[in-house]
């Protein structure tokens, strides 16, 4: 598209979404409508209700479970679709083979020596997600990230080497798998679809293997997309 | 005037947003069009957290030590399955990327188009 | 109001900066390191927003996943675009 069309429409664009952005209330104003209705109830219900004292996290795993079901469920079909793309032969014409160079030796060091650290910090964010910020996804996308680190440093076959064969398929699956598993236990226990029982032991075990399972199965998905699309 | 001084969040959110569709609309390179819909998207997604914004509210955290005022969760909870799902089909569209190049040779659209006899 | 104190402004100046700089550079390994930086102001302004689970996410995931995709595709299909 020539660039003054472009321009012309993308004017058109910002001067509908301004007229439409300035009718809302001010951005800050406690008694707008995005506080009231369901926000409120969402604070007021507390931790009792809710399953957990970091808000965010009695949403996604208590209030909107099935939301979070499905975004569980799009990053594995990310990672599936991801795969098949890539899984026909490669170098059908590529112009010339890419030039592999080592990373510095202070680097690679520095890399090796932080990553224990990462995974302890990656873990401590998925464990303590019910009273703290953190949560499952956010331990999850921090682990995902010191593993593509340890591929810059290590070399991407070693890393591809670490989890191989039948606990590579499981460990990608978790997130969906334990899911499902807790929906089930929800329905036999409350009789609705990912309900989570009363205040108790027995919710917070459930809120922390459901944290767990996403950031783990997280974790494993974004790592195996990274591995596919730098594998040749 | 004062209307858009007072929603300055608003305008800077839709200023982003219409310089990400720009470059999806103008560059040829396919890439340079997945960096635009990315800024789209998180422009989208610094909207949603901003209209859940309290003005001196503290972090949705009952531990018992922050404010009465508190900003709203649920828009928090929006914008990370938005992530999730913006992380999604970023790495789709490089997978395709990937397999367009090997396929042709070139990932500039004009050339696509020109090879397929358009 | 909301965005009048210097560190709002400072924040969503660079904001708009960064999204420019990348719509004018050709080189796209450039585009992406400017895509990191925009990540991580944007970050900044979500811990300024009171949202610290999403500034987490932002942080992780922008600067540092979607970069590091970004940079081996551009391995595989070269750095200029026409």
């Amino acid at each position: 598209m020539r660039p003054a069309i472009a321009a012309l429409v993308v004017g058109l664009v910002a001067l509908v979404l301004l007229a439409g952005l300035i009718a809302l209330p001010e951005p800050g104003a406690p008694d707008s409508p995005a506080q009231r209705h369901v926000s409120a109830e969402y604070i007021d219900g507390g931790s009792q209700a809710g399953g957990a004292a970091n808000l965010v996290t009695a949403v996604l795993l208590n209030y909107r479970g099935l939301d979070t079901f499905g975004e569980v469920l799009v990053i594995f079909s990310a990672l599936v679709a991801v795969l098949v793309v890539l899984a026909s032969a490669p170098q059908t014409g590529s112009a010339q083979p890419a030039q592999r160079l080592a990373p510095s030796p202070v680097v690679a060091f520095i890399v090796r020596l932080m990553a224990p650290f990462m995974a302890a910090f990656a873990a401590f964010v998925m464990i303590s997600g019910a009273h703290l910020p953190g949560g499952g996804f956010q331990g999850g996308v921090v682990l995902g990230a010191m593993t593509i680190l340890l591929a810059v440093a290590m070399g991407r076959d070693r890393v591809a080497r670490m989890l191989r064969g039948g606990a590579r398929f499981w460990v990608r699956a978790a997130a969906p798998l334990v899911f499902a598993l807790v929906a089930l236990i929800g329905w036999a226990s409350t009789g609705w679809w990912f309900g989570l029982p009363g205040p108790g032991p027995f919710r917070d075990a459930l809120v922390l293997a459901l944290d767990i399972a996403i950031g783990v199965g997280g974790a494993a998905v974004l790592a195996g997309i990274f591995l596919a699309l730098s594998r040749e | 005037m004062d209307a858009l001084l007072a929603h300055l969040d608003y305008v800077a959110v839709t200023i982003v947003f219409c310089t990400g569709l720009y470059i999806l609309l103008v560059r040829q390179n396919l890439l340079k069009k997945l960096i635009g819909l990315n800024i789209m998207e998180t422009a989208v997604f610094a909207f949603i957290v901003t209209t859940g914004m309290v003005d001196d509210g503290d972090p949705p955290l009952l531990t018992g030590e922050l404010g009465p005022l508190f900003a709203s969760p649920l828009p928090h909870a929006l914008v990370l399955t938005g992530i999730v799902v913006a992380v999604s089909v970023t790495s789709l569209a490089l997978a395709l990327i990937v397999r367009v190049h090997r396929e042709h040779g070139t990932i500039e659209l004009d050339e696509l188009l020109d090879r397929d006899g358009r | 109001m909301a965005a009048t104190d210097l560190f709002d402004l400072a924040v969503l100046t660079l904001m708009i900066a960064c999204v420019i700089s990348i719509a004018r550079t050709r080189d796209l390994v450039k585009a992406a390191v400017l895509f990191s930086v925009y990540s991580l102001v944007l970050c900044l302004l979500w811990v300024h927003r009171s949202a610290p689970d999403v500034a987490m996410t932002e942080a992780a995931v922008g600067a540092g996943i979607t970069v590091a995709l970004f940079l081996y595709t551009i391995a595989h299909v070269g750095r200029h675009e026409k």
